[in-house]
């Protein structure tokens, strides 16, 4: 008996040793994360952009001596393009060893994917696409996505007309999915504020005149012309609107932010509307931190527009991953509690959809010749006035 | 009967030993994942195919690849199932494979059209995306069972394509390449506006099922887990046995002599009273439903189809593949649609920069050897006895 039990202690202090031995040898668990952009091609100052700062997020977690694991970053390269992402969707959530990924700044590669990461039951953070389909198409528990979409951009809109007292808005808008999104969710969000749409206009991408548009716009009398386009029809629409005489705000959208936009009107442009999702990062709440870390890395790129939503993606995987251990199951149940979370892009709370629904939307009014935010103009303040405010 | 002098044949061993040197070599390079590896395999593969060169140990294998053709045809499929074998479980890399077999099968349909009868086409992407988008429509509003489906997708593609035999018969050389240009923008164009396709983002493709049998599910055989792509592996390795056979016979018979002589000259060929635009339809309809079939099946594979997958890029990603080869040769196309598919995905190690190291391996190659890796031969008369 006596033998017995000295062998079993024997056995378990060598245990021990032997555990402490690795321990000490490996300090840490290695744990893969993933992260897909494009890294060629057309967009990809943007993926490289991207690709930096998930690096970052994985190397300063790294450098965190509180970190339980030892964090290493899979890149692949998805070149905007839906083929190749689903291949290489494919070669990241069939790896085991990989536990979630911030993938894809395009969203055709996006849309593309999103069967394959539920099918693998691979988790996942949209960093940079924004078609609504992405998360809302399907309800997949395995798809998240940190930025904004059209949706959250056309919320803002009609929450600051409404503001502003407008009730009554006429649409125009192309006829590509851009458009035509962009008036679905319009029409969506206005009803339920309250607002009222007068009339909706589908007009081609090319189209040159827009008089039969505007004579029926300007008999219905709306205080608002909601335009869902891109801008040089934008830029026709509003110079025909002066020529009919229609003195309706002129409220854009993401497509109208250009300097083109400006140029091709002149004086005209002075108080037309545009909203855009995501911020220039430098007004981000943790913007500077960010950028600061950034610099100090040396990257030859610098982190685009998209960068700072890379990172914040990436730093929740390593935060729940971190809470719940290297297990895909586990990671999915965690971001589905994700709620008021703080991030370098300000508060995350992920819907049932997986969708950030505090996403970050810049609304602009252009001043003088320029785009500038909404909340430092003078229109805000009261000094200046859009035409047929109260 | 011609009297055909029976001279011995080449030694099969030569095939067989390089057949599987190359099974080993390509397991190996699927399997690993680790950068210097990855570069360092490479590395042994340029070194080991040129060491081989300069010790002459690559003419018998030619030899016996010539003169027993058949039997070693048989021993590369077998090849081919080993390596399925050894990824079983494996998802990606069996997709990888898939992909592999399916633009082999594409770019051999190109190969009756450029390499036979010499009608350039530079729109190969875009019948390959007439495939899968008839495919994505057929499976998600009828049902129509699949394997019809991957007909019907070819047959769109060749009847599509009938479009342009005008334009194609009436222009010449670099005029023909520029109308079968057009056609791949306008094809794309219109998929973009073309709502019911889903537009520019496309749409998703439920994937194959045979007489109940989901392609998409994994499946066991006794204990052991396979990967649902195992599946396409077999049907695509059908189809590509298929369309190999199909062109090698095509090559060999009366009407490869009739689009060989075509291209050499068609002015000599017209005067022996061929009929030029006969051939020349015949190849261009033949090799569009080729194309097409492969790019119906693999449509049901990536599961998602949009016009971006279908560019001019694409398109020159085949004739890159062709040419690479060597024209007209289907072997070269097998072994060039490897390196052109699975060599961009193993340098993904190398992240930005992997496009550069591709393109100049590609370079390298078209330096050295001008007709591709694998030029194609002299014409056999007398299958089994000297050319």
């Amino acid at each position: 008996m006596s033998r017995i039990v000295r062998q079993l202690s024997l056995f378990f202090a060598s245990a021990l040793f032997v555990g402490a031995l690795v321990a000490t040898a490996q300090a840490k668990e290695r744990v893969k994360v993933g992260f897909i952009g494009p890294l060629t091609g057309g967009v990809s100052v943007n993926g490289i952009g991207g690709r930096n700062s998930a690096e970052l997020a994985v190397k300063l977690r790294n450098a965190d001596a509180k970190a339980k694991y030892e964090y290493e970053l899979v890149v692949l390269d998805d070149e905007c393009k839906p083929n190749v992402a689903v291949q290489v969707a494919t070669k990241m959530a069939a790896d085991k060893e990989i536990i979630a990924g911030a993938t894809h700044y395009c969203s055709a590669t996006a849309i593309a994917t999103v069967d394959i990461y539920h099918k693998f039951g691979f988790p996942i953070i949209v960093w940079g696409a924004v078609l609504p389909d992405i998360t809302y198409r399907s309800k997949y528990a395995e798809v998240h996505r940190v930025n904004g979409t059209m949706i959250d951009q056309n919320d803002a809109n009609a929450e600051l007309i409404t503001k502003l007292g407008f009730k009554n808005v006429a649409v125009i808008h192309d006829t590509t999915d851009y458009g035509k999104g962009h008036n679905a969710y319009f029409s969506k969000s206005l009803a339920k504020l309250g607002g009222k749409i007068v009339g909706t206009f589908g007009v081609t991408a090319d189209q040159q005149d827009f008089t039969a548009e505007l004579t029926q716009i300007k008999s219905l009398n709306p205080e608002v012309v909601y335009f869902g386009g891109l801008t040089p029809i934008g830029v026709r629409v509003r110079s025909q609107m002066d020529k009919l005489g229609i003195k309706s705000v002129f409220d854009g959208t993401s497509g109208i932010v250009s300097e083109a936009f400006i140029q091709g009107l002149g004086p005209l442009a002075e108080g037309a509307l545009a909203f855009r999702e995501g911020a220039s990062t430098e007004k981000l709440p943790g913007g500077k931190f960010f950028l600061e870390k950034y610099a100090a890395q040396k990257y030859d790129n610098p982190p685009e527009a998209y960068g700072a939503f890379s990172y914040a993606a990436m730093d929740l995987i390593l935060d729940s991953i971190e809470k719940v251990g290297p297990d895909r199951k586990k990671v999915i149940e965690e971001l589905a509690n994700v709620r008021d979370r703080d991030s370098i892009i300000g508060k995350i709370t992920f819907d049932d959809h997986g969708q950030n629904t505090v996403a970050l939307i810049t609304k602009y009014v252009v001043q003088d010749g320029k785009f500038v935010e909404w909340d430092d103009s003078e229109y805000a303040t009261g000094r200046r006035k859009l035409p047929g405010q109260k | 009967m011609p009297e055909v002098k029976q001279e011995p044949q080449a030694p099969l061993l030569p095939g067989v030993v390089a057949v599987a040197l190359s099974t080993a070599y390509l397991i190996a390079l699927l399997a690993v994942e680790k950068q210097p590896l990855v570069i360092g395999l490479l590395a042994f593969g340029i070194v080991a195919v040129l060491v081989a060169h300069y010790m002459d140990w690559l003419d018998p294998v030619g030899r016996s690849f010539a003169e027993r053709e058949g039997v070693l045809s048989a021993y590369a499929v077998l090849a081919a199932c080993v390596v399925a074998a050894f990824f079983h479980d494996n998802h990606f890399v069996l997709l990888l494979f898939v992909t592999v077999l399916l633009y082999a099968v594409a770019t051999l349909g190109l190969n009756i059209e450029f390499g036979y009868a010499g009608v350039l086409n530079f729109a190969g992407a875009s019948f390959f995306g007439i495939g899968a988008y008839t495919s994505a429509v057929l499976n998600t509003y009828t049902a129509v069972p699949h394997l019809l489906v991957l007909l019907i997708g070819g047959t769109l593609a060749a009847l599509i394509g009938s479009l342009l035999l005008l334009p194609v018969l009436r222009t010449r050389g670099h005029y023909a390449a520029l109308v079968t240009i057009a056609f791949a923008l306008l094809l794309k164009t219109f998929l973009e506006v073309n709502d019911v396709l889903g537009g520019p983002q496309g749409m998703q493709v439920k994937g194959m099922s045979i007489l109940g049998w989901s392609f998409n599910d994994n499946f066991e055989i006794g204990k052991i887990e396979m990967s649902f792509y195992l599946n396409y592996f077999v049907i695509s390795m059908l189809l590509l046995c298929g369309t190999f056979v199909l062109v090698r016979r095509l090559e060999r018979s009366w009407i490869g002599l009739d689009l060989d002589a075509i291209r050499l000259d068609e002015t000599a060929a017209s005067c022996f009273g061929l009929d030029i635009a006969r051939w020349k339809i015949t190849a261009f309809v033949l090799g569009n439903f080729v194309i097409g079939l492969a790019g119906a099946l693999f449509g049901m594979v990536g599961g998602f189809v949009a016009p971006n997958n279908y560019t001019f890029a694409d398109s020159l990603i085949m004739v890159s593949i062709l040419l690479l080869g060597g024209i007209g040769n289907p072997w070269g196309v097998v072994v060039a649609t490897f390196i052109v598919v699975v060599l961009p995905e193993k340098l993904q190690t190398i992240q930005e920069y992997r496009f550069l190291l591709y393109a100049l391996i590609v370079i390298v190659v078209l330096l050295f050897r001008p007709e591709g890796l694998l030029p194609r031969p002299v014409r056999r008369y007398f299958p089994g006895g000297r050319a």
